[in-house]
Parts: structure tokens; sequence; C-alpha cells
């Protein structure tokens, strides 16, 4: 066996890269932070994409692992032990390096740390907190810096990252106990939640020290939505658990001023994989939800599971990756968190999952023809925003508009709905788009009409065949009785 | 029909607006357009319009305390667009403004002020999309330099970002199609600066165009796809192909 010891900062990079590549959180998002002079770099709130990699999907920050070495060994993921693969570990002068040099050239927004488990959950999280350290301190890197917590690690450890790092977060990779302990026989959901638990209890301190509300303010649509998941009563929960740690932590920190150093100010997320065990949508959505609400996370991720490893407790390695129940269940966490929905009403016990043609939306306002056609001229937001091709953007500008023009279709159409969702649900001054009837068979006929080809194609990528002048599809005509009688009797 | 033409630029559209408006012809005879007309109309009388210092300060003057300084800030922004007919739509804005005052930039339902909101959008989009897209270089250990190709002046509108993002820096970035550069000299302010072709054949031909970290970053945009998950239609999408010419990880 050929073994090299040493690789080149090109081909480390390529290694790490391409282990860190199946985890999904690619944000910038959720801190506001100005320049200084003599310091490197910004944050904004609304977060920035540098480039999109060619699977689509956003790059904004160095997503790297810090080494792919590790102790584990779960069954979905590439980098267990028990697999044969090429191991290297950044040091945190190279990643720093780079990540300051990507940085001036504007490729990337921040650094995204991850890594595998070396030695112990100790050691890895002091490499990562040295890293965070020197790129903060001897750099005067102020960019975006999303860290992992790695479970198991010392609470003072993840405490002392928590002020470098902008976001953290723990993946939960499974949404049920019974999966995670099939899938990754090193982990329980007790140590990932422990770490959770901390870094939440931590952020609230800290927001309190530093004179705002202990959870995150969240889209500032929701002060509208009067019944949504982030309503009042579960922030006067977590007032009261927070103050009483916030008197303890923030006592050494100059206490309440705005100076104080903030713990994690972009939040916490999570991640969970789509498609490795036999959970279904309703389970994976209600998971979601609680995390918002006892954990006051700020996003959950959803990846679709890519069979990297054979074994008999996974899918198939043919399986393709689950797209578009991942896109469904991202369309459902948006409607938790900016239209007021709940688990409950999208899903239940007796209908667990997504349909596939139709967006979670779409098939609530089918199921609830009742409250339909709303009237655009009098509705409030909260109720604009149940309507299927309305989003927030559109339902705040038909609001503007209102005030000062009278509306009509064409109006609406240039205020940005999508009328060909929209259309079936919406009356303006007691008057339809066209004489329609209201009646679930011929909407969701007409809604799935458009879709089918795009979802098809989705599903089922490249099934086509060529034509052939000498297809013999269909040509098989069955035998009929006569023939069949003929054969019987010979007579041929 | 009378058509007022002035050059490109927020100086003469300024003044041009304001001449067209002295000119008391009556908003549905006359048109605004910038220059270069590609086409002339028959039966129309052209005027080209000069700018004048003492006419643009007026009218930012009356934009500002008549309607409102985000009416002001949406104006500035439209005229940064590539559309020939920017100067025309912002007329017709402002005769709207004019008329209801502050509570113009809500009424989006009145065509006129939609179609300025639909403009200024086109424009702020495109700014946005080179706040992600610009690729800088090392001309030297201590310069960075930027080639863009805009289709609208965005370099105004880049200026704040980008001096917010890297403010101890010695940066550049030149704006190819109008000749313009924004050059930002470490822990100060940010200028426009015309350039000449010598200039910038000077620059292209003297920065690194290869050298350790864009050839990093070449290998990170690449090992870090997941090839099961490709979608071409979506990297389009959302990264359209004429950004690409001058990025680094395409060439």
């Amino acid at each position: 066996m050929n073994i090299q010891t040493s690789f080149t900062i090109n081909q480390k990079l390529e290694i790490l890269s391409d282990a860190a590549k199946y985890d999904v959180a690619c944000t910038s998002s959720g801190a506001d932070r100005r320049g200084v002079k003599g310091h490197l770099g910004n944050s904004c709130a609304s977060g920035i994409c540098h480039s999109f990699a060619a699977d689509g999907r956003c790059i904004s920050l160095l997503k790297v692992l810090f080494s792919n070495e590790c102790i584990y060994d779960c069954k979905y993921c590439l980098n267990r032990r028990s697999n044969d693969r090429v191991r290297t570990t950044f040091t945190p002068e190279e990643l720093c390096s780079i990540t300051v040099e990507f940085y001036k050239r504007n490729y990337i927004e921040g650094l995204f740390l991850s890594s595998g488990v070396i030695k112990s959950p100790d050691f890895t999280m002091e490499l990562i907190y040295q890293t965070l350290y020197l790129l903060r301190n001897k750099y005067h890197f102020r960019g975006y810096i999303h860290a992992k917590a790695v479970p198991g690690a010392h609470p003072d450890l993840i405490q002392k990252t928590g002020y470098l790092a902008d976001r953290m977060s723990v993946n939960i990779e499974l949404p049920t106990k019974e999966g995670l302990a099939a899938l990754a026989p090193g982990k329980t959901h007790d140590k990932i939640l422990q770490p959770m638990s901390q870094i939440q209890q931590n952020i609230a301190a800290s927001r309190l020290a530093l004179g705002k509300s202990s959870s995150f303010e969240r889209h500032h649509g929701n002060r509208y939505l009067p019944n949504s998941i982030f309503s009042n009563d579960r922030q006067k929960q977590l007032n009261a658990s927070a103050s009483s740690l916030a008197v303890q932590t923030a006592s050494p920190l100059s206490a309440y001023s705005s100076s104080a150093p903030s713990f994690v100010p972009a939040g916490q997320s999570t991640q969970m994989i789509i498609g490795a065990a036999s959970e279904n949508d309703y389970e994976l959505l209600k998971v979601t939800q609680t995390l918002y609400q006892k954990f006051d996370l700020k996003r959950v991720f959803f990846s679709a599971y890519i069979p990297l490893n054979e074994d008999s407790l996974l899918p198939s390695p043919d399986t393709p990756p689950p797209l578009l129940r991942e896109h469904r269940l991202y369309q459902a966490d948006w409607l938790l968190r900016y239209y007021g929905f709940h688990a409950e009403e999208l899903l239940s016990p007796e209908k667990p999952n997504f349909n596939l043609l139709l967006d979670p939306k779409c098939e609530w306002a089918l199921r609830h023809l009742g409250q339909f056609p709303i009237e655009v001229t009098t509705a409030s937001y909260s109720q604009l925003l149940k309507v299927p091709g309305i989003g927030n953007k559109s339902a705040l500008r038909i609001i503007q508009a209102r005030k000062n023009s009278t509306l009509d279709f064409s109006i609406l159409k240039r205020l940005g709905l999508v009328l060909k969702r929209a259309q079936y649900f919406i009356t303006c001054h007691g008057k339809m788009l066209y004489s329609m009837p209201i009646e679930e068979n011929f909407i969701t006929r007409q809604l799935t009409a458009e879709q089918k080809e795009t979802s098809w194609k989705l599903e089922h990528p490249q099934t086509y065949q060529q034509i052939s002048l000498f297809d013999d599809h269909f040509l098989d005509v069955p035998p009929t009785v006569e023939d069949k009688c003929k054969s019987i009797l010979g007579q041929f | 029909m009378i058509v007022f033409t002035c050059c490109d630029t927020f100086d003469d559209m300024m003044t041009c607006i304001y001449d067209a408006w002295a000119a008391r012809l009556g908003h549905s005879n006359i048109r605004l357009q910038t220059e270069p007309i590609g086409n002339f109309e028959l039966f129309c009388e052209y005027l080209h319009i000069d700018a004048d210092k003492e006419k643009v300060k007026k009218v930012i003057r009356s934009i500002q305390n008549k309607i409102c300084p985000q009416a002001f800030y949406d104006v500035y922004t439209a005229s940064l667009s590539y559309e020939s007919n920017k100067l025309d739509i912002i007329y017709r804005f402002l005769i709207v403004g004019f008329l209801y005052q502050k509570q113009v930039t809500q009424m989006l339902g009145n065509p006129a002020v939609a179609t300025l909101f639909e403009l200024k959008r086109k424009v702020t989009n495109e700014a946005h999309q080179f706040r992600e897209f610009v690729r800088f270089s090392r001309l030297n250990e201590n310069i960075l330099l930027s080639v863009i190709e805009p289709k609208c002046n965005v370099l105004t509108l880049l200026a704040p970002h980008f001096e917010n993002r890297m403010p101890s820096e010695n940066w550049m970035i030149i704006d190819k199609n109008r000749m313009i550069a924004l050059i930002h000299p470490w822990d100060q302010k940010s200028f426009l600066c015309p350039l000449t072709k010598e200039e910038l054949s000077f620059l292209e031909n003297s920065r690194q165009n290869t050298d350790l970290y864009s050839e990093l970053w070449k290998t990170f945009f690449h090992s870090v796809a997941i090839k099961e998950r490709k979608n071409a239609k979506c990297q389009r999408n959302l990264m359209p192909l004429w950004f690409r010419k001058n990025m680094t990880e395409f060439q």
C-alpha cells in the first residue's frame, strides 16, 4: 500500500470540501455587523450567496471539514470509521489563510467549519475553537462563521466557541430515536440535544444581557399572524427560564450594556436526513416544529439521502435521492415560519405524507375550500397568506396598494401574485377572474395539469427512450377467445 | 411630438426633466429619451439638453421636499438602468408624484408608479447580483482588482457594500462597458474615475490571472457540488451565463 503522509493544500481542500458537501447549511444570514477600519469583513442579515455549484446549491461559505478522521461508525456517513478512505487534517493556520484570502477576493462570505471526531469530542472541539480564535483575533476577521458543536464536547468549550461564531449547529440527522439507534450506533438523542439546549440557553442569556428579548425576532410578518408557531405564550416561558441564567453568566461581563459580546448572534440550526430511515413527513414536520418552539432554532435543514454506503439497514445504492420530497418539506417549513401554519394543519397521522404533485399550501387549500374564495380588497394579512400564489411580499403589497387605489386583476398581476394558482381562490370586488366552479376535483385537475410534467421530470430523470419505427409497443395482440378455441381444437 | 434628449448621466437627466417640465407643452405632447437614439421618428422634433448645475439642484430639492426622500432614491436607482425609455418612465412617475406627494411610493396600482417600481427593482436586483458575483484578483501584493461588464450602471450601488466589507484594503472595480473605475484606497472613501482604453488594457495585462488561491477556489467550486443532484438549469437560473464571463471559477 502506498501511504502518502503529506498532501498539498490543494489536495487537502479537495478531500475535505468533498467530505463536507453533504452538510446542507450554507447560509450566511441572520447576523448584521458593520465593517470596522483595520479589520476585514462585515456581515449582512440577509445573507449573500457568492456562487452556485453545478447542483444549483448556493456557495456562500467556505464549507470544509477540519478533518475527515472519525471515531464513529454511522451507517449513512461517508467518513465512518469502517470506510477505507484517504484521511487528512487541516492546520488552523492553513484554514485561516485560505478563508481570509478567499474573503478578500469576494469568493465567500465566511467559514463553515465542521469536522469528523478526531480522538475525542473534546479534542476536536478544541481544534475548532483554536481556528476560530486565530481567525477572529490574529487575522481580525469580522465575516461570518458557522461552527459545528460536537456532541459530547465539554460545555465550556462549546461556550467559548459560541462567542466567536455567528451560528452554531448540531445535526439531529434522524428524527426518531429508533432510527438513530439503528443507523448511528455511537450517538443518542440525549447526547445530541444536550449541546443544543446548552447553546439555546446561552443565546437567550446573552440576548437578555444585550437588552433584547430572549428569543429570536422572527420575520416581521409574524407579528400580524395571530396564531403562528412563534406566538407569545412560548416566549414568556423562555424568558422565565433564561433570565435566571442571564444573571449568572452576564455578571462577569459588563452587564446590560451593548458592548457585551454576543453569543451565536445568528442562532443555531440543525439538519435531518430524508429517506434513510422509514420516518414519514408528518414525523419530520412535527419534530421541526418542536425544534423551532422548544429550542428556538433559526433553521431546520433537510437533506435528501444520497446512498453512499452499502448496508442492509440502508436503502439500496441505486435509489435516487428523494429531491421532490425534500422540496415539499422545505415548502412546508416555510409555511411554518412565515405563513402561520402548524404541522398538524398540514398533515395528520392518517395522512402522513405530502402529495408530490401539489405543493403543501395548495393541498391545504383544497381540503379547506369552505374558507375560500377570499376577497382581496378586505382580507387581513393572515387571510391573504393562506391563498396559494400569494406570498408575504405580495400580501404586503396588496395591503399597501389597496389603501390608495381600487384593485383589479391586472393590478394584482403587476403586484406579483401568481394568478395561475391564486385565481381559483380569490375574488376582487366580489368577482373571480373567470367564472369557475369552486370544486375540489376541478381545481385539482387544473392545478396538477401544468405541474405534472415538471414533477415527473424531477422524479424520473432520464427515463426517456428514443422512438423508433420498429418499436413493438402495443403490437402484441393478446390471443382472442377464438384463437384459444382454435388452438385447442388444432385448427391451424 | 417634441422629444427632449440628453446624455446618459444623472445631471443631464435631471436638467432634461426640468426643461421638459418648464417648456409647458403639455405632458402628453412631449417625450424624454436618453442618447444615443437609434431610430429618429418622423413628425418629431428632437431637442438636446445639456446639464446645468442649478437646475439639477432644483429638481433634486423639489423631489425630496415635495414628494419624499424615498421617491428620490427610487428615481436615482431607476436612472441607473440601461433602458433608453427610463427617463420617460421617471418623468411620468414624477407627474403622479407631485400630484399625490408622499403616498405615491405606496400607489403600486398606478401604472406610472408600477413601471418605475419595476425598473428600480431590476436595477437593485442586478446590483445585488454583482455584490455576489464580483471577483477580485491580485494586481500585486496590496491591490485587488475586479473587472465587470454590468448592464446597468451599478458601481455607485456597489460602493457602500464593498467599502463596508473591506475598509482597510486597496481595491478597485472596473465597469468595462462604461469605462469607469470605482477606486478605494485603504481607510479612505471610495471614488469614481473615468478610465482610458490603454489604462484598462495595462491593468488587465498586469494582474495575476492564475495563482494559488484562484486554483484553490476552482478546486473547491468543483468538489463541493454533489454530482447525484446535478441541476444545470437551476444553476443557470440563479447565476445566468452572462455573469460568468468575468468569474474566476469559470475561467
